[in-house]
């Protein structure tokens, strides 16, 4: 550049009134020759620019767009694709009746359940088994495990009701198995329905039967819906209320939760605890229970000299119940956050923490002051347990001190109460009273929040990459959409069949590849990028390169121009 | 052939103060291999160490990132011995490198090509050094004994690029074209050369009819093709794997992923850069890298040897990895030019800028690196001084090679004082 523009500089031209130049100095006239150097010159520095450096920039800064359905992902978010249902199949057991009558039992009940449902998007569907041992039905893994193989088309089912009679009895009593799916309705044989009766008794008695054992999962359920999407009558607000207060209790949901379990002592003993065995013997079926829903790694730990935070409110002795007591809001400052080694996160995913609390011999038996209770919950954050061992008399001095070793048969009752905090924080509900029914319900509960949130996400990664054109949508953000798009498409079918263990599964995969594609790393590179942020990356290198070119160019198209001119002038 | 004493002299002389220095200083190479100024990713001989170890090991030299150098090195260097226990073998090679290098330039400036070409001939012929005082001026300069103390690899790109000038000025335009594609299979960079050494080639044919232009320019073509591809089937069957050889060294060329300070002004521009921008700037850099061989051949067409030496300080100035050895490569050549020293206007400044941040650059360096009483914008302000040093003597020379075709042209204006308009 600088040798092209130096090349013939003119001598200043003097002005005539200088005396002393007398000779009028102009520069040489330039040859023919060295005009046309100067032209290759420019055209040489041009022809780069224009046939390498143009296709560079335009690859290089062009923005990947990958095609992803805007209009579809909008409709899930807007609840307009899918309207989830749940449809729950439950299986009427009639070993000791007619056909006929079990028919028309059937019926009566289906309709008196119709009549009192006035949630039209949980339903309940009775179905008669003609196999009266239907063993006490799949219980909760299987009925997963058979989503799987030949049984994959057929529907869930939810609840078997035996119908066994009974002598001696008055009216239709109800028995929940706390372990099975089952409930036996005992019925006195004299209420046996006829077909002449269009409203049995019987039938009444287990229409209000299921429809109070699945009162709260409905109002949940109904609950999530209208928060999600308007048009939907909310449940009363007292029952909204109780709801929301256990959603807050518990946790986000995650894929995946870590639980970690630590032992905290303020003295040098118990210095171990048989936690494998007690974690494999307690929590293990549970865990493995909850295998459709989430998955769970454990860790443990144990803290020997642990001390309260200065700030915590220490235990008090209580004469009247021989006992040193906690007050109850000084439960808060209970954990010493600050000092305890408590990992607010192990790998990703959230972590749960469960805290056994073996006091000093000198301040055992430790209670909370209230209710003599030795457990409480921190909501969203785990659960702790104060454990009293029985003191040993093995110190020299005579002191009483703690075992050193805590047994399986000592951690019993905290691992009992860990699993009841476990099941709170994950969400699961506090009814029935059967375990596979209120995880059965959480599968639903949790199948329907996903797939609400991963349309959301959907909506939300449709607004924002439509609000801003400038950034790109990789690949990998286009084949995620797309595998979340056909997965809720799953969710719903599935839902709509009553198959909420498949609905779950392909939920789980939707709200994960949602997620991935909404926090994509290179697309929120240039989230807020706008366009005079441009021109600061581009002035300050490219205008000192340009401006010495673009004038030359401009100077010798005024050449050609003129010269062409001067051409056609004579002619 | 008679001995040239003064040449024997000069070159004996060069050789023993390499000598005496690694002798008094036994430290010093170590220290200046570790120095960002002479040592640069793409010519560190420690690197080089590293590289080496992992070969002889039967392991890929080029796993872990650290050695992005061509693989033919490799077995070169594993023929002498460790350089752990025994420096001075190693030592002795590269000294040896520098006085075949010295010598030809020496035979460059004999050819004369750069007084008298066959479209241009200069104004002063008689200001002008012989063979012996440019390579002297070569073999003294502290930059070329630093580099050639570091055991920096760039040494051999230095090399083939004299070379091929040297056999292009002797009428081998064979060999100039091996040359020019060994140093262009070392760095890359050399390859834009081709087209000013195309010429020099040509203006060296003598035969009657000349040949024709494009089957001359194909012909030196497809040996450089050769010659590159060559060197490339060799490296493959060192190394095995093509793809991944080519990445480590081409690639990183291209890319320059490591921005470990240096000269140069690319590294602390792209710390800087945004990453969405980052591959137009990479391209902008290169075009603009490349831009002026078109331009300076066009405008320096009838003295081809000139374009080369700018080009070379072109490059100092603008390639990606420069490191002071490239530098030390423009300074050799300029000496050829001797009868244009009359003719440049701002000598003076120049020097002082580039003694000025030869001096203050390690001092900055220092102060950022280990004092941690600075912080990057002191060394980089520092290698924008020394870059604007070099592109003053690189524009003045320009100047005068144009003031003295000019002064050829019209022999009545000489000596008149020109003025910017």
């Amino acid at each position: 550049m600088t040798g092209k523009n130096g090349d013939h500089e003119s001598p200043r031209v003097s002005t005539p009134s200088n005396a002393n130049a007398n000779v009028k100095r102009i520069p040489p006239p330039e040859s023919p020759a060295a005009v046309q150097t100067r032209f290759k010159v420019i055209a040489a520095f041009w022809a780069v620019i224009i046939f390498l450096g143009f296709p560079i920039w335009w690859k290089t800064t062009s923005v990947y767009r990958a095609h992803i359905p805007f209009q579809e992902m909008v409709d899930w978010a807007d609840g307009k694709t899918c309207r989830p249902v749940f449809p729950l199949e439950i299986h009427l057991a009639t070993p000791a009746m007619q056909s006929p009558e079990a028919q028309h039992l059937l019926r009566t009940t289906q309709h008196t359940l119709d009549d009192l449902n006035e949630f039209a998007t949980h339903h309940l569907r009775l179905k008669l088994t003609n196999d009266s041992d239907t063993p006490t039905t799949q219980d909760d893994e299987n009925s997963q495990g058979n989503a799987s193989n030949a049984e994959k088309e057929a529907a869930d089912t939810a609840l078997t009701v035996r119908l066994l009679p009974q002598e001696d009895l008055a009216a239709p009593r109800s028995e929940l198995h706390a372990d099975t799916t089952q409930l036996d309705v005992f019925y006195p044989p004299s209420q046996t329905p006829v077909s002449s009766s269009s409203n049995p008794p019987l039938s009444a008695f287990i229409a209000g039967e299921l429809q109070q054992l699945y009162a709260e999962e409905k109002a949940t359920i109904a609950h999530i819906l209208s928060s999600h999407a308007v048009g939907l009558d909310s449940p009363s607000p007292q029952v909204a209320g109780s709801i929301s207060r256990r959603w807050r209790r518990s946790m986000q949901y995650a894929e995946i939760y870590h639980l970690s379990f630590s032992l905290f002592t303020p003295g040098p003993a118990p210095s171990a605890w048989d936690i494998e065995a007690a974690v494999d013997e307690y929590l293990s079926p549970l865990l493995r229970a909850f295998a459709p829903i989430s998955n769970f790694t454990v860790d443990t730990q144990v803290q020997l000299y642990a001390t309260f935070s200065p700030t915590a409110t220490l235990p008090e002795y209580d004469e009247t119940e021989a006992a040193w007591t906690l007050k109850k809001e000084g439960l808060s400052a209970f954990v010493n956050a600050a000092e305890w080694p408590l990992n607010p996160s192990i790998g990703n995913g959230p972590t749960i923490n469960f805290i056994l609390y073996i006091p000093d011999p000198s301040q055992s038996p430790l209670v909370v002051k209230e209710n003599r209770a030795s457990s409480w919950i921190i909501p969203q954050w785990g659960g702790v347990f104060l454990l009293n061992p029985p003191l040993s008399q093995t110190d020299s001095s005579g002191d009483r001190v703690n075992p050193a070793h805590l047994p399986l048969e000592t951690l019993r009752p905290a691992f009992m109460t860990f699993s009841h905090q476990l099941l709170t924080l994950l969400g699961t509900p506090s009814t029935p009273v059967s375990l596979p029914l209120r995880l059965q319900t959480l599968i639903r509960v949790r199948a329907a929040t996903l797939l609400l949130s991963a349309s959301s996400t959907m909506g939300s990664l449709a607004r924002l990459t439509e609000s801003l054109p400038s950034i790109p949508i990789p690949a990998t953000v286009s084949a995620s959409v797309s595998a979340t798009l056909s997965r809720l498409a799953a969710t719903c079918s599935h839902l709509r069949a009553g198959r909420f263990g498949a609905a779950l599964a392909n939920a789980r995969v939707a709200e994960k590849e949602a997620e991935r594609s909404f926090f994509e790393k290179s697309m929120v590179g240039q989230v807020y990028f706008p366009d005079e942020h441009k021109v600061a990356v581009y002035l300050p290198l490219l205008g000192p390169i340009g401006v010495p070119l673009v004038i030359g160019l401009i100077k010798e198209l005024k050449r050609v121009v003129a010269s062409w001119k001067a051409q056609r002038r004579p002619t | 052939m008679s001995v040239d004493r003064r040449k024997v002299a000069v070159f004996g002389a060069a050789f023993v103060l390499r000598l005496l220095l690694i002798g008094l200083f036994p430290s010093l190479p170590d220290l200046l291999t570790g120095r960002v100024e002479v040592s640069t990713p793409v010519n560190s001989f420690k690197r080089l160490q590293e590289g080496l170890f992992l070969y002889t090991r039967n392991v890929s030299p080029y796993d872990g990132g650290v050695f992005h150098q061509a693989p033919l090195l490799l077995p070169l260097f594993a023929l002498l011995p460790d350089v752990r226990s025994s420096p001075l073998p190693t030592a002795i090679f590269y000294f040896l490198v520098d006085l075949v290098n010295a010598h030809a330039l020496s035979t460059i400036s004999e050819s004369g090509q750069s007084i008298q070409g066959k479209l241009h001939s200069a104004v002063r012929k008689h200001i002008r050094w012989d063979g012996v005082s440019v390579a002297a001026w070569f073999l003294f300069n502290p930059f070329t004994i630093a580099t050639c103390l570091a055991r920096s690899t760039s040494v051999f790109t230095t090399s083939g690029i004299l070379f091929a000038v040297s056999n292009a000025v002797g009428g081998n335009n064979v060999n100039a074209m091996l040359a020019l594609g060994f140093a262009s299979y070392l760095s890359l960079y050399p390859a834009l050369l081709f087209i000013p050494l195309i010429l020099l080639c040509y203006d060296q044919r003598t035969q009657n009819p000349l040949p024709n232009v494009a089957v001359f320019v194909a012909q030196q073509g497809a040996i450089l093709l050769a010659s590159v591809s060559g060197l490339l089937g060799l490296s493959y069957l060192i190394t095995g794997n093509f793809w991944e050889f080519m990445s480590a060294t081409y690639g990183f060329h291209l890319l320059v992923p490591d921005l470990t300070p240096n000269v140069g002004l690319w590294w602390y521009f792209f710390i800087e850069m945004f990453d969405s921008f980052r591959e137009f700037f990479l391209g902008v850099f290169w075009l603009h890298l490349a831009s002026y061989v078109g331009g300076m051949t066009v405008r320096l067409r009838r003295q081809p040897l000139f374009i080369i030496t700018s080009l070379l300080g072109v490059f100092a100035i603008f390639k990606p990895y420069p490191s002071i050895s490239d530098a030390s490569l423009f300074f050799a050549l300029l000496p050829l030019y001797r009868h244009l020293f009359p003719l440049m206007r701002y000598t003076f400044v120049a020097i002082s800028v580039l003694l000025y941040s030869t001096l203050l650059g390690p001092a900055f360096y220092h102060l950022w690196i280990y004092a941690g009483s600075g912080n990057a914008n002191f060394f980089y302000a520092i290698t924008l001084v020394w870059s604007l040093g070099l592109s003053i003597l690189l524009a003045d020379s320009i100047f005068a090679a144009l003031r003295d075709e000019w002064e050829q042209a019209h022999p009545e204006a000489q000596g008149v004082e020109v003025k910017q308009v």
